[in-house]
């Protein structure tokens, strides 16, 4: 009976052992904290000439003070300093509606960012989802998994950013083109679709936001993100954060012997068809393609420079070279289509919004369009 | 998809005329000098040894082989926002030899196009907190002291189609967001002496001048550290789609923080949260609170020969083969790579080749003999910072599958026993 409990203890121990035989080549040696870097990695010197031991350096650079350029005056910085930080500091005074808001967005933003910022055209939309939604893991969707949602309301955490972002960058075309004014009244009009509050009140439509109201918003996701790096210590907090690998994953020991492992996984839905052009490992001669007229137009890069943001995408415009698209539009005449293109038409604003161009210009666009498309 | 660097390439170009050669050639001349199965490439002088080539000022500024026009960079309408201008063209990391992207394969990432930039009207300025704002035009800023350093480059997002299952079967769409450059220009810290920095600054906004305006911000640490504005890549001017004529580089660091075209510098005492730091280029977890802030691209990398488009379809079992691939830390310099058979349950030591240098491509090499069987053939970096390459079990454990960016799992090619290579998860 002992025996044969000792011989059963045994070949658990054994069974044990084997599966416990998972082995690592060790630590992989790390520098210490002090001497690490801001991202947590490596700070390479210059010793004895040479940086990171790879690289020779000239050392008379390091004691030297080179001076070119100039002091700029403070009109000119001022002109460049477009940013708004989320401190509110570059933010300059103006003001505009939610309704102001709404006919500018329909005008300008909506052909891409859809009604209501709702999205739907491969631009990202502006609003939709809320914080419970971040947790959302997409990992089964035939089990009904949703993914979270990423927008203004929903994610962002600083509404200056939106302001910064809609001034600087929108519309997507002919950024910077917006006045303060008008870039008020969008953001206003974004945190009311976005449901955002002041005050504790929703936006309404005479809502009137300006620099005093904008300043008090706080965003519903504001401390949805970390590490802390706001206060006077946000950079060691990164510096503390990034030095632990633990904290994304990332592991210190390598596993040399019966590590663990998990199931092969293959390419289900593959997405390679849509590659452009085809990937090829084929070492032949190209194609030569006959080059139609139209494309040897001297408004060809006009229209790649000026028109194609919309008219590249046939669910926004009208594409050259899409006959069917261009049939009824061709039919209006020309007279039509140059009156459109320069008084702007439905979602297309005046000049399509590039002022600069000239009437001539327009027509010529035109012209190249229709030609492409006939 | 076979390799057609053999006898392929001479029958599909001369089959018919080689034939009626052999044919003449057999009956008039010595038969046995031209047996079946000689190789007529051999036999006969080929017509471009026969004739001059093209004159020396033809393409003055030089094309590659057009037998080459397959290897570009390639787009796929699912990585752009809705076009492609906010989108990205994919380097063709599988065609790439050694540690150098050459410039027109450089993988080109943009936010509102690539702008096109009149260096005669080019400024920097840097202001903020600092002693002496300065502006300088591109002439006076190439005249500060120069450093040449290679560095990778890779968008954080790189890899990210593979954060649920694997979705491409082509090298280039899962890494071909990076590629590597030498790139020249000075340090920042040579400029900021003359400045001078006040000691209340701690941020700093780099700022470019496209469409998107493209702000982000970093800490002064880093800028004081390696961080370089650099004007040229590979030797000559920097191309448009990196920033022409002058980008900021962050050695290691995500891509987009690389801020090309760049306009201006800003110090500050905090941080400025932009857009591409709040709405994007922050990695959500499965707590529902985002990771921000997260500069360093992770150690990481992938065997590129044999990858899924260059198979081991033309190796008979037993064939000696070289497996190579590339390694990468933005964390430091690459120290090994471990390579492994069996999907990652056994590790062998592979080497390491040519420069090894810090924050840029290393290659690594295993010599194999392949018995023919089907294998799962996986690489393993790790850096001089301490940092392994996780599985991607250990990966998704810790920060999901919703981050998008700062991907940088172990990858698996299942090679079957046709030597055909296909992109699969090793996961729980």
């Amino acid at each position: 009976m002992f025996t044969l409990e000792v011989k059963k203890l045994s070949k658990v121990v054994a069974f044990v052992l084997l599966a416990a035989s998972t082995t690592y080549a060790g630590d992989v040696k790390a520098p210490a904290f002090k001497d690490k870097a801001i991202d947590g990695g490596v700070v390479y010197k210059v010793k004895d000439g040479s940086y990171a031991g790879v690289y020779r350096v000239n050392t008379q650079v390091d004691k030297a003070t080179v001076k070119f350029g100039r002091t700029p005056s403070a009109k000119e910085i001022k002109a460049g300093d477009i940013d708004v930080r989320y401190d509110w500091q570059g933010l300059p005074d103006g003001k505009g509606s939610v309704e102001r808001g709404d006919e500018l967005f329909e005008a300008q933003c909506a052909m891409c960012h859809g009604d209501m910022g709702t999205g739907g055209r491969g631009y990202p939309p502006l609003a939709g989802g809320d914080i419970d939604s971040l947790k959302n893991q997409l990992i089964h969707p035939e089990n009904g998994d949703e993914p979270p949602m990423r927008a203004i309301g929903s994610y962002w955490p600083y509404a200056s950013t939106l302001w910064w972002y809609v001034k600087t960058a929108m519309p997507f075309p002919h950024p910077m083109s917006l006045s303060d004014d008008d870039v008020y009244a969008i953001v206003a009009y974004l945190l009311s679709v976005n449901e955002v509050q002041i005050d504790g009140k929703d936006l309404d439509d005479d809502f009137v936001l300006d620099k005093k109201a904008l300043m008090k918003v706080v965003m519903p996701n504001v401390n949805g993100f970390y590490p802390e790096v706001n206060g006077k210590d946000g950079a060691m907090n990164m510096k503390k954060f990034l030095s632990d690998s633990s904290n994304y994953g990332t592991p210190t020991k390598r596993c040399m012997k019966n590590c663990p492992t998990g199931k092969v996984v293959r390419v289900k839905n593959s997405l390679d068809s849509g590659i452009e052009p085809a990937v090829s490992q084929k070492r032949d001669l190209p194609k030569v393609e006959a080059k139609s007229g139209a494309a040897n137009s001297k408004y060809a890069d006009m229209f790649e420079q000026k028109c194609n943001a919309c008219h590249g995408n046939k669910v926004i415009a009208p594409v050259p070279g899409d006959k069917e698209a261009w049939a009824s539009r061709i039919k209006q005449g020309k007279e039509v289509l140059y009156e459109h293109a320069i008084k702007g038409f439905q979602g297309m604003p005046p000049k399509g919004g590039h002022a600069d161009l000239s009437d001539a210009e327009l027509k010529g666009l035109v012209d190249y369009m229709v030609d492409k498309s006939k | 998809m076979k390799n057609s660097n053999k006898n392929t390439t001479a029958s599909r170009r001369g089959f018919l005329k080689n034939i009626a050669a052999s044919v003449v050639a057999a009956g008039a001349l010595a038969p046995a000098t031209l047996r079946a199965g000689d190789d007529p490439i051999l036999i006969e002088e080929p017509e471009w040894g026969k004739k001059l080539g093209l004159p020396v000022d033809k393409n003055l500024y030089g094309l590659p082989s057009p037998y080459e026009h397959t290897v570009t960079r390639r787009v796929h309408k699912l990585l752009s926002s809705g076009d492609m201008y906010a989108s990205v063209a994919m380097c063709p990391i599988q065609d790439l030899e050694g540690i150098i992207t050459p410039n027109g394969l450089f993988f080109s990432r943009s936010h509102g196009g690539v702008a096109q930039v009149d260096p005669n009207e080019y400024r920097l300025v840097i202001h903020g907190l600092v002693e002496k704002p300065l502006v300088l035009t591109l002439d006076e800023l190439k005249k500060y002291p120069k450093e040449s350093r290679i560095h990778f480059i890779e968008c954080p997002a790189n890899g990210s189609t593979g954060w649920r299952s694997p979705q491409f079967n082509t090298l280039q769409f899962m890494k071909g967001m990076m590629s590597s450059a030498e790139w020249t220009g000075t340090k920042l810290s040579n400029i900021l002496k003359d400045v001078g920095i006040k000691p209340e600054a701690k941020w700093v906004l780099a700022e470019g001048n496209d469409n998107s305006h493209m702000g982000r911000t970093l800490p002064i640490e880093k800028i004081l550290d390696d961080a370089m504005v650099v004007w040229a890549q590979n030797g000559e001017a920097l191309r448009p789609e990196q920033g022409y004529p002058v980008r900021l580089l962050v050695p290691g660091w995500e891509g987009n923080l690389n801020v090309k075209w760049l306009k201006r510098l800003e110090f500050g005492d905090k941080p400025w949260h932009a857009k591409e730091e709040t709405s994007k280029y922050t990695m959500l977890t499965p707590s529902g609170k985002a990771i921000r802030y997260f500069w360093p691209m992770e150690v990481n990398s992938v065997v590129t020969s044999p990858c899924p488009d260059k198979p081991w379809t033309e190796l008979k079992a037993g064939d000696m083969v070289e497996i190579e691939g590339l390694a990468w830390s933005g964390h430091g310099t690459i120290k090994g790579v471990d390579i492994s058979f069996d999907g990652g349950k056994n590790w062998t030591e592979a080497s390491l080749k040519g420069l090894v240098l810090p924050k840029s491509w290393t290659r690594f090499s295993f010599m194999y003999k392949w018995d023919g069987k089907p294998i799962l053939l996986s690489s393993r970096a790790y850096d001089d910072a301490g940092y392994v390459q996780p599985t991607i079990d250990q990966e998704v454990k810790s920060v999901g599958v919703e981050t998008i960016y700062h991907r940088n799992a172990i990858v698996t090619w299942e090679i079957k026993a046709n030597g055909e290579v296909h992109n699969v998860h090793i996961r729980s």
